[in-house]
């Protein structure tokens, strides 16, 4: 295969959320077929620039955006082809130049202390990284302490909080609030979950209240263009 | 309310039945439940299970033991003596209870529903109604107190002693250490029974549901043991595969309970839901796929002869509605037929258990009486009869008109309840248990079903129809309601 031929491949890998050789891909019938991570390895032994595979990935992002707003694709595909790209930044990730990984920025996420909740946090997670966000992920029913140790060392531009329950959705005014008393003034706090408000945001000092993942991709893209 | 042997729904013949425990049983003694909470796994080990890694193995025979040993009978009393009842595992008698901890009230202004944060004063009003309500029989904690977290169960416990003359589902104990204190003010603690939910899917044991099921076993009160899997999510997005994660998930807790306390006063609580792929992964209570799964799940468990808690009517729509009347005349009629004895959830609830509404308790009551009448008029009528009259009756009684539309509607979802989409068969099953297998020991993500759904999404695993679109006559409700004085 020329280079050429290979980021195609590579291209429509990912529009068709086929992660490797073991993953069925999109209408189950894929597996044994090189996927995004055999391709992404073969372009670089092939010598192809990172660079040249990082555009790839907005490309075909981009047509998966199209594909979803069409009604042609669903959750499922969205997230696979953003799971492709997720796993396709860790392997290139080493070999960038420092700082180029993450230009979208660096989210830290976390379902907060007490909660299990986490199908949601999940799809944003994914979603984020899709959207070229550098996503460090800590899991769920995790301390303000260990939030707040995570931030120290990831060193993240965004912080993202998730709460379902009434009872825990209070752990994150505790988070804010060490987060703006250790002086990290310019981190923007994400929140969301079902009881979860705009509201709720203000009260607590967040910087916004996203109802879904749209949302939150929205209003980052606001930020960034605010700044 | 008693239904006919008749009425009695089987969707899958008892040798199915049978490969579905097997199934599970391998599930179980094969990929086991994570377990990080040393004391249970060590007592569980004590009892014959094993370790491999951070997870723990049952074995066949310690399963089949337990569901021996597990209790058959449980008694529900109430402080108004003769709303208490006993549900009989092998019996086709059903009662009828709210559900629970909605994050939100919807209510009616001149022009429009309007949605805000549920509080204390909602728990008191709303327990109020349900004392008078006819179809109420018991009474599931249906909204939060706005207290903080370590008085909740203690507030809870106060307003339901003031405020409900019926048997009490405090539903998810809060604080481990109010319990003492919470069967003190409830005064009897025969009054009480509790939901915990033991287990994150797919089959992971969270150690602080672990405590407080050992602390409501130990005192021998009666507990639902409860998972609610996402079907294409955290859980196979396969009806089979989803089936089998569930009863694994229930099963490891009978098991648990009754090492604690041999004969544990249990029910199980099963709900394989979908996710709703088609939008935004938001759980789907109650369309047609998953009102067949949650009614298979009923029928698991009297194939077990089991105490099953039911799940029924919680409504998808956001707001009462036509709709939400349409889906939940069919949750009830088949969570009824499948033999379920204590269905939570039943009234007052919508958007996915989100919210509840003071008008939707109203409704429910009278819609769940035309149903329970449907079945008493005609002992050997087919369920889908029963199901499709019944809505019929009941959208016309809020002023709905049954046009050819709305009845093609309803005979599509009855149609996608009815027919199954996979077979029952060995190899199936064995296919399903290694897709099982494969997410929970290779990923860490809660939602690793979601990408390898795209397939059964593409063959119509959702069902996907249309809504039952009409205004609602609600002036009725709206007198019953203001006939019912608030606290
Ligand atoms: C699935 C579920 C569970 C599963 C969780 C599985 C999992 N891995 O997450 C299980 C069964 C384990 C569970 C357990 C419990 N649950 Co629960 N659960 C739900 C349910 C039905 C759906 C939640 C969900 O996944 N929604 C779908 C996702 C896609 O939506 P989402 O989470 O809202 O996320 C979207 C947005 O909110 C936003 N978002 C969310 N987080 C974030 C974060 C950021 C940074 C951003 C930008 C955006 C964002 O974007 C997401 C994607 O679009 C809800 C009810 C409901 N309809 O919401 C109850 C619910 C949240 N649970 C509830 C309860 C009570 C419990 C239990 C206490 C039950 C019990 N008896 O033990 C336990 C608590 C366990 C614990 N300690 O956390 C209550 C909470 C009520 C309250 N007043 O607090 C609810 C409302 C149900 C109810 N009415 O009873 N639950």
């Amino acid at each position: 295969m020329s280079k050429a031929e290979l980021l195609k491949s590579l291209e429509h890998a990912i529009v068709m959320g086929h992660l490797d050789a073991e993953d069925e891909g999109f209408d189950g019938t894929m597996e044994g077929t090189p996927g995004t991570v055999e391709l992404v390895e073969e372009a670089l032994e092939e010598g192809v620039e990172p660079q040249k595979i990082l555009e790839v990935f907005g490309k075909a992002m981009e047509r998966v955006g199209d594909l979803f707003e069409s009604g042609e694709y669903f959750l499922p595909d969205m997230l696979a082809s953003a799971e492709c790209v997720g796993e396709a930044m860790d392997i290139i990730e080493p070999k960038l130049e420092a700082g180029r990984s993450s230009e979208k920025g660096k989210f830290l996420i976390a379902t907060v202390e007490g909660d299990l909740h986490d199908i949601g946090k999940n799809i944003v997670a994914t979603m984020l990284k899709g959207a070229g966000y550098q996503v460090q992920d800590l899991g769920i029913d995790v301390p303000a302490d260990d939030i707040l140790k995570s931030i120290e060392e990831f060193k993240p531009d965004f912080v993202g909080l998730s709460a379902l329950l009434t009872t825990t959705m209070i752990e994150m005014e505790k988070v804010v609030k060490q987060i703006r008393e250790k002086g990290y003034s310019d981190i923007k706090v994400l929140i969301g979950g079902a009881p979860t408000s705009e509201e709720f945001a203000e009260k607590i000092g967040a910087d916004e209240y996203c109802r879904d993942v749209m949302d939150a991709l929205n209003k980052l893209e606001e930020m960034k263009a605010a700044s | 309310m008693i239904i006919s042997d008749k009425q009695q729904l089987k969707m899958l013949s008892p040798a199915e039945f049978q490969l579905l425990h097997e199934g599970t049983c391998r599930l179980l003694s094969q990929v086991g439940v994570k377990v990080t909470h040393e004391g249970i796994a060590e007592m569980l080990m004590s009892r014959g299970a094993q370790r491999k890694g951070e997870r723990i193995l049952i074995p066949q025979s310690m399963v089949e033991n337990i569901l021996e040993k597990t209790a058959k009978s449980i008694k529900f009393d109430a402080p108004d003596p003769a709303y208490g009842f006993t549900v009989n595992a092998a019996e086709n008698q059903v009662k009828f209870g709210t559900g629970g901890q909605a994050l939100y009230v919807v209510d009616r202004t001149s022009s429009e529903w309007v949605r805000r944060p549920a509080g204390t004063d909602d728990l008191k009003q709303i327990l109020a109604l349900c004392d008078q309500l006819k179809q109420v029989d018991f009474v599931t904690r249906p909204v939060e107190c706005d207290v903080p977290e370590d008085q909740m169960d203690v507030e809870k416990a106060r307003i339901f002693r003031e405020y409900c003359s019926k048997p009490m589902n405090l539903a998810n104990l809060i604080k481990l250490n109010r319990l003492d204190e919470v069967l003190e003010i409830i005064g009897d603690p025969a009054h009480v029974s509790f939901i915990v939910c033991l287990i994150s899917s797919p089959l992971v044991m969270d150690s602080s549901a672990g405590d407080k099921l050992i602390a409501i076993v130990e005192k021998d009160l009666p507990v639902a043991i409860s998972s609610c899997t996402q079907g294409g999510s955290t859980a196979p997005f396969s009806e089979v595969g989803e089936l089998l994660q569930l009863n694994a998930e229930l099963l490891f807790g009978y098991v648990l309970a009754n090492a604690v306390r041999p004969g544990a006063q249990v029910l199980y609580r099963g709900i394989p839901i979908t996710s709703n792929l088609y939008s935004d992964g938001s759980p789907r209570w109650c369309q047609p796929e998953s009102i067949r799964r949650v009614a298979l799940a009923a029928q698991l468990c009297r194939f077990y002869n089991l105490p099953c808690c039911g799940t029924a009517g919680v409504s998808d729509e956001a707001e009462p509605s036509s709709q939400a009347i349409s889906e939940k005349v069919f949750s009830w009629t088949y969570e009824i037929a499948s033999g379920a004895h204590y269905i939570n959830s039943a009234l007052g609830m919508l958007e996915q258990v989100m919210s509840v509404s003071y008008y939707q308790y109203v409704i429910d009551d009278i819609a769940l009486g035309i149903v329970k009448k449907k079945f008493e008029e005609n002992p050997s009528e087919d369920i889908s009869k029963i199901a499709v009259s019944a809505a019929v009756e009941a959208l016309s009684y809020f002023g709905v008109s049954i046009d050819e539309k709305v009845e093609a509607e309803l005979a599509a979802r009855i149609q996608h309840i009815e027919n199954p989409l996979e077979p029952y068969s060995e190899e199936y099953i064995d296919e399903q248990l290694s897709v099982i297998e494969k997410a929970v020991t290779r990923s860490k993500s809660s939602t690793v079903f979601m990408t390898t759904a795209r397939k059964g999404l593409r063959e119509g695993y959702l069902y996907r129809g249309n809504r039952i679109d009409a205004p609602l006559n609600l002036s009725q409700v709206a007198e019953k309601l203001k006939a019912i004085a608030a606290p």
